[in-house]
């Protein structure tokens, strides 16, 4: 018995196969790019080719993402807060909120028992408060992306970005850059414009218990302590946050097919 | 497969949303001399215009089929999308197939429309009615007698047509037979949601709230009889009542969206003005009297209508208990005053209940809808999987 959820993500595309008793069996991470069911189809087989699984049909497979509609061979498809959340609280089962910071957009989600969504809230269509800001900024400063994270850790003085519009705000840091403010400053900055971005969210669905940040903006160290400083929590960190959403919706796959009865229900346990 | 029903509302959408208003053009060529009178939103005594031989029409704002040019430079910007989308259709001379438009006191902005118009339009009668405001009060028939009174002088001045007791009867009759037909609509909309869409009901309401009753009934009952003959398989989907919307109407692609992303809509507060009595007026006896304490006391609760006996937060709960809904939904016009601050009110009586709900803001202007289907699916998923 094999289930997998696949994360049709706006920068990236997320692949998690889960066996029978909610073990981790495989995954895949692509760049995402047009036509996105070839696209799904090749980080599904790239996950079970990796697995030892090649050739294995999932026996139910549940997307997600802003693609999940365009993925022809689902079975089903849940929204990306949905999926974040039931993949957070199956990683950290005491977890309250889940904040989920993507590319084009961040939620802030409270949760109920079992990772059931209680209430939420996402950014408003606007570049300035998602990760995509962050990666507009890197390229600006001719920095790598993976490099940002450690860069920004090494701030001393970071610069405030106030903008609340991504071209307003690049503007800023084009004026940080000319005052000859250091690039390590500028990035933390930017982290700590989006981390203030975040918290506004956050407290609208209340900020008083176990929080966990998802999602591929995770993997950089500086909006990780930039978060943690603007929450004043310690936040749980899974270590491979950009597959939290793919795993949510293989953890709601294989729910669908024991409520089918095609499965027995098994207690729910951490994956490791 | 299409059905008929589906045919019936689709044949007229494109009219009913297009601000040109082409129903009422073809309606005074039709009638040549005839006049229209625009009534705005939430309620006004329509049998009282149709008595005097004209055609009260729902002014239902633009939709999102009219750019705001000159509104604008009007107003402020936190202000609701119907106010700017009538003013917009004003200034743009596609309400001068109105001779009259109506208004009532149901928010501030509404209330100084009206003067607006009156100040933009020369020439166009704009008629204020003042409904009553404390429905407790013994006065209160009486006075809402006098006000339909002196309203019902000004269309005749409009019209030059007398209202007679008899005609007046006639018409509430005639709006009768409309509001039972939509009622039966939206009772089978409750009970077998997988008959009728909510977008159908809306539009089908609509419809009533612009054709003449002669109209609009034949093609109610046609629209009724193919939507009780629906073949449909019942889905799996959350039941909810979509409460806030009573007066500026969400986009038809935000209804839409509802529906699609897993949502049964039981019942809603659209056009509730054109459909707030859940029983037929009477037609003997004093008519203005009739209408007087039909508005009174049988009208459906809103967030424009102050009853004191009962916090209408209580009527949401019990409509939603009674159609075994497993959310409600509050939709409400951006800057409605009365819609937002009642919100407060709802939510504090929803939670207490433990009944789910979700709040959700929609304006006039809103083409992609890609994000309240998500907020919506979210939502209707944390109810699925449980």
């Amino acid at each position: 018995m094999l289930v997998a959820g696949i994360d049709v993500g706006s920068r990236a595309t997320k692949a998690v196969v889960l066996d029978g008793e909610r073990n981790l069996r495989a995954c895949s991470v692509l760049r995402t790019r047009p036509p996105f069911p070839e696209l799904a189809r090749q980080a599904l087989d790239e996950a079970l080719s990796r697995g030892g699984l090649r050739g294995i049909s999932p026996d139910y497979v549940a997307t997600t993402g802003f693609g999940r509609y365009n993925v022809p061979f689902r079975d089903l498809q849940v929204t990306e807060i949905t999926s974040a959340a039931r993949g957070a609280s199956f990683l950290y089962p005491s977890t309250r909120y889940v904040l989920d910071i993507g590319f084009q957009s961040t939620r802030a989600m409270k949760l109920g028992e079992g990772g059931r969504v209680r209430e939420f809230h996402t950014n408003d269509k606007c570049a300035a408060g998602a990760g995509g800001f962050i990666e507009r900024a890197a390229r600006y400063l001719e920095v790598g992306l993976e490099k940002v994270g450690e860069l920004s850790l090494r701030a001393d003085n970071p610069q405030t970005i106030s903008s609340v519009c991504a071209v307003l705000a690049e503007s800023e840091i084009i004026n940080h850059v000319s005052e000859g403010k250091t690039v390590e400053n500028i990035l933390r900055g930017a982290h700590l414009s989006l981390a203030t971005r975040a918290l506004a969210l956050l407290r609208r669905v209340g900020l008083d218990g176990e929080t966990t940040f998802v999602g591929g903006v995770v993997y950089q160290a500086g909006m990780v302590r930039s978060l943690e400083e603007t929450l004043k929590v310690k936040l749980n960190v899974p270590a491979q946050p950009e597959l939290v959403g793919a795993l949510g919706a293989a953890l709601l796959a294989l729910q669908r097919l024991e409520k089918q009865g095609a499965i027995p229900k098994s207690p729910v346990e951490p994956a490791t | 497969m299409a059905t008929a029903v589906d045919n019936i509302a689709a044949r007229y959408q494109e009219a009913l949303l297009d601000p040109s208003l082409p129903l009422v053009q073809a309606w005074k060529e039709r009638h040549p001399g005839a006049r229209a009178v625009g009534v705005f939103p939430v309620y006004s005594p329509v049998e009282i215009v149709h008595a005097a031989g004209m055609l009260p029409v729902g002014l239902l704002g633009a939709g999102n089929q009219l750019e705001i040019a000159y509104a604008d430079a009007r107003f402020q910007s936190f202000i609701c999308s119907i106010i700017k989308s009538t003013t917009e259709m004003a200034l743009t001379g596609r309400l001068k197939v109105f001779d009259g438009l109506v208004f009532q006191g149901i928010c501030d902005a509404a209330r100084n429309l009206a003067s607006v118009m009156a100040r933009n339009l020369p020439g166009m009668r704009v008629e204020y009615l003042h409904l009553s405001q404390n429905q407790a009060s013994p006065a209160a028939e009486d006075y809402l007698v006098g006000e339909y009174r002196r309203f019902q002088s000004a269309m005749e001045e409009l019209s030059g047509r007398r209202v007679t007791e008899d005609g007046l009867r006639q018409s509430i009759a005639a709006y009768n037979r409309v509001r039972a037909l939509v009622r039966v609509l939206n009772g089978l909309r409750a009970r077998s949601p997988e008959l009728v869409s909510a977008l159908e009901c809306y539009l089908l309401a609509r419809l009533g709230a612009t054709l003449p009753p002669e109209g609009s009934a034949p093609v109610l009952e046609s629209a009724l009889v193919a939507a009780q003959g629906r073949q449909a398989r019942p889905k799996d989907r959350v039941r909810v009542v979509v409460q806030g919307s009573f007066c500026e109407v969400p986009p038809v692609e935000l209804i839409s969206a509802l529906e699609e992303a897993g949502c049964y809509i039981l019942d809603d507060d659209l056009l509730l003005g054109w459909r707030c009595y859940e029983a037929d007026l009477p037609t003997e006896g004093d008519p203005l009297r009739s209408l007087a304490r039909a508005y009174l006391n049988s009208v459906r609760f809103s967030s424009v209508r102050h009853g004191l006996d009962q916090p209408r937060a209580t009527d949401l709960v019990a409509q939603a208990k009674q159609l075994r809904a497993d959310a409600v939904i509050y939709l409400a016009a951006k800057f409605c005053e009365p819609a937002l601050l009642d919100y407060a009110l709802f939510r504090q009586a929803l939670e207490q209940a433990g009944i789910p709900h979700l709040f959700l803001e929609f304006e006039e202007k809103m083409w992609l809808v890609d994000k309240p289907r998500n907020t919506i699916e979210t939502f209707v998923e944390s109810l699925l999987f449980d």
